[in-house]
């Protein structure tokens, strides 16, 4: 409780880095901040391009299919693939002065998270002028689900980042884990094209149900099957306190190690 | 919080480093190879216990390595103690890096945003003092530019600036009042006195007894480790600076009991050049040269208000030597020729024909130079100026008075206010 409450001390400390990272990101890049937008929508080409053009499969509306799975799949990914190294990479700020560490990951996947919500109005613009359309009744279990996944996001970089301090090895093996795990997380794919025998290793992946919710919301227009978002909730919780408690007990000798 | 009075209570702390000798972060390293890594546990602090009081000026005093950065380390929670615990009652503010998160492209008004809000201040705070803290950095014009186009004196005074105007209730400051030019060091100091005098708890780690000396209410002499003593800062400079000679004259007297072979002509040893530690054609050495105070105590350090003597003590290795000038020069720490005379100028003759060893002695009135460290020079010449043996740093002595005065000598002076 203790430690809730310095980091609600230091909120100041959150708000900055957050926009020291969203405004120090592109500087010196030609296009700059539109990159936030380009990257996603280049990455959208490829796999359009691949899975609907020359492996076509099928599915209406294939583009929007993926984009409203891809850009929250991204935000996940990016805080887990950064978010390994992001106490290494503050290590000056870390040896040098105090401020309850937790700050570091929570600024990391809260930037991370800025950037989904910039890009979802481009989800939004694109669902609007494409015909497709939004409802409102689905739209409101969006914060909900959004909320979610920022808690696992920030669960799994607690854990991770605090143990890429101690053994580095944990930052270039995530780039493994995010990609096989992108590939096993219905992104490109419908949860219903998983064959039945697999079903239930899908469902110990805590970022299916969040993508299934997604879709459910922006795609199907229509509210999450409650036991969805339940297994969602659970997941995060879970992830949350491991974390939470695993870098409590790593972040006393940081300074030390790095 | 407790209401104990004390803003830091220090107790029985431990602390230990793994010191690798070669240092491994990957699986690899740390589990194949585990038993192969070799490290030395290096134990940096051994039972420390002090209690600070609010508003106490404390300076941590010790040679490079003894722990005193390590223990505002653990003040300012950074590291976590092995053993024992540490409260600390209030804000703290830790001048020990400044400028953390700074960002380069940034301009200097969002960057003492970022900076004051890692010292833990709300948007809310950080708006009250912005106009202060823009105001001690001098940097008015320059404040909406990036902080990449600062010189660094300029990033500096920004960093400086913003954490002294954190409002802490504890201030930890770690050798840093070596920055900037000599106006923004006095403007540094003068805050700092003023936080002093506001009741804000200081603790200083610093080499330089000086400022211990003059700025602390207390010192704490770590050593290996360890407190050797905890007293009144004047006290405390005073022994640690007599100490410090000390073990300096002990390794001044390493190397000279090396050198002091018997004569030889033909000896290497024999040497004319001017960098080494004692040079000369050695037909007369030196054996000795202490300073005696007035109680006829051989030491290294003197009141600037008390007489002395130099008592030498030589040796002629060359019995065909007739005369010999015994010299001696006083240079300050910076290498300030302070003071310099010999036996020939004061037409004193000493007639060494025949014999084997003799004495010296040199009687020296108050040395009214102010608290400093200074170098002690012998030498015994020839008649025809050839260097016998000669010491441009036989060794290091102290000059201690309690004057406030600035520049290099202390003397008599009065002040009348004329009607």
């Amino acid at each position: 409780m203790q430690v809730l409450k310095e980091i609600y001390a230091y909120r100041e400390m959150i708000f900055s880095l957050v926009k020291r990272d969203l405004r120090g990101r592109y500087k010196g890049s030609a296009l700059g901040f539109a990159w936030t937008f380009i990257s996603p929508l280049l990455q959208l080409g490829v796999y359009t391009l691949v899975f609907s053009v020359i492996m076509r499969n099928g599915i209406k509306d294939y583009y929007l299919f993926l984009f409203v799975a891809l850009i929250p799949w991204l935000f996940f990914s990016s805080s887990l693939g950064g978010g390994a190294g992001c106490i290494r990479q503050q290590a000056d700020m870390t040896k040098k002065i105090y401020f309850p560490r937790e700050v570091i990951p929570l600024s990391y996947v809260t930037s991370q998270f800025v950037n989904m919500l910039l890009s979802l109005v481009v989800v939004f613009a694109v669902l609007l002028v494409s015909g497709k359309g939004l409802s409102i009744n689905a739209l409101i279990y969006l914060p909900i689900i959004m909320i979610i996944e920022y808690v696992l996001a920030l669960g799994m970089t607690l854990l991770i980042s605090s143990i890429t301090v101690y053994l580095r090895d944990v930052e270039y093996f995530m780039s493994i884990i995010v990609m096989a795990w992108q590939f096993l997380t219905p992104v490109m794919y419908g949860i219903d094209m998983v064959p039945e025998k697999l079903l239930p290793f899908f469902k110990l992946n805590p970022m299916s149900s969040v993508i299934v919710a997604y879709r459910d919301i922006l795609y199907y227009k229509q509210a999450p099957q409650l036991s969805t978002l339940l297994t969602a909730i659970i997941f995060a919780i879970v992830v949350l306190v491991v974390g939470f408690k695993v870098f409590e007990r790593l972040k006393k000798h940081f300074a030390e190690e790095l | 919080m407790s209401d104990s009075g004390y803003a830091i209570e220090v107790n029985n702390v431990y602390k230990s480093f793994k010191v690798y000798l070669d240092k491994g972060n990957t699986l690899k390293e740390r589990s194949i190879f585990s038993r192969r890594r070799k490290y030395q546990n290096r134990e940096v602090l051994k039972n420390i216990s002090f209690k600070v009081k609010k508003g106490e000026t404390v300076g941590l005093i010790g040679h490079n390595g003894c722990g005193k950065s390590t223990t505002l380390k653990l003040l300012t929670r950074i590291m976590y103690p092995d053993r024992g615990d540490i409260i600390v009652d209030g804000r703290v503010s830790s001048l020990i890096e400044l400028g953390a998160g700074f960002h380069p492209d940034m301009s200097g008004r969002e960057n003492i945003y970022i900076n004051a809000s890692i010292f833990g201040l709300t948007k809310k705070e950080i708006d009250e003092r912005l106009d202060d803290i823009i105001a001690f950095s001098e940097l008015e014009e320059f404040i909406d530019n990036p902080v990449r186009t600062y010189s660094s004196g300029m990033y500096m005074r920004l960093a400086f600036a913003v954490a002294i105007n954190v409002n802490a209730d504890i201030l930890l400051i770690d050798e840093i009042l070596s920055v900037g030019d000599e106006n923004f060091q006095v403007k540094c100091f003068e805050k700092m006195r003023e936080l002093k005098a506001a009741g804000v708890t200081i603790v200083l780690v610093t080499h330089d007894a000086g400022t211990v000396k003059t700025f602390c209410d207390r010192a704490i002499w770590i050593n290996d480790g360890e407190i050797k003593a905890d007293d009144k800062a004047i006290k405390i400079v005073d022994t640690y600076l007599a100490y410090m000679n000390e073990v300096r004259m002990e390794y001044i007297n390493e190397q000279k009991a090396k050198s002091q072979k018997p004569y030889d002509e033909n000896d290497e040893d024999i040497t004319m050049d001017p960098n080494s530690l004692h040079f000369g054609n050695r037909k007369a050495v030196i054996l000795s040269c202490n300073i005696i105070n007035k109680e006829g105590e051989g030491v290294s350090a003197i009141s600037s208000d008390d007489p002395f003597i130099l008592k030498y003590h030589y040796k002629i290795n060359d019995p065909s030597l007739e005369e010999i000038i015994i010299g001696m020069g006083i240079f300050n720490i910076d290498g300030l020729w302070i003071y310099g005379t010999n036996t020939q100028l004061a037409n004193i003759h000493i007639d060494v024909k025949g014999k084997k060893e003799g004495q010296v002695i040199f009687e020296c009135e108050p040395l009214r130079l102010l608290t400093n460290k200074y170098i002690l020079q012998c030498s015994i010449i020839e008649i025809d100026s050839t260097p016998c043996d000669y010491y441009n740093e036989y060794s290091q002595f102290n000059v201690v008075n309690s004057s406030k005065e600035s520049g290099f000598i202390t003397y008599q002076t009065n002040w009348k206010v004329v009607e």
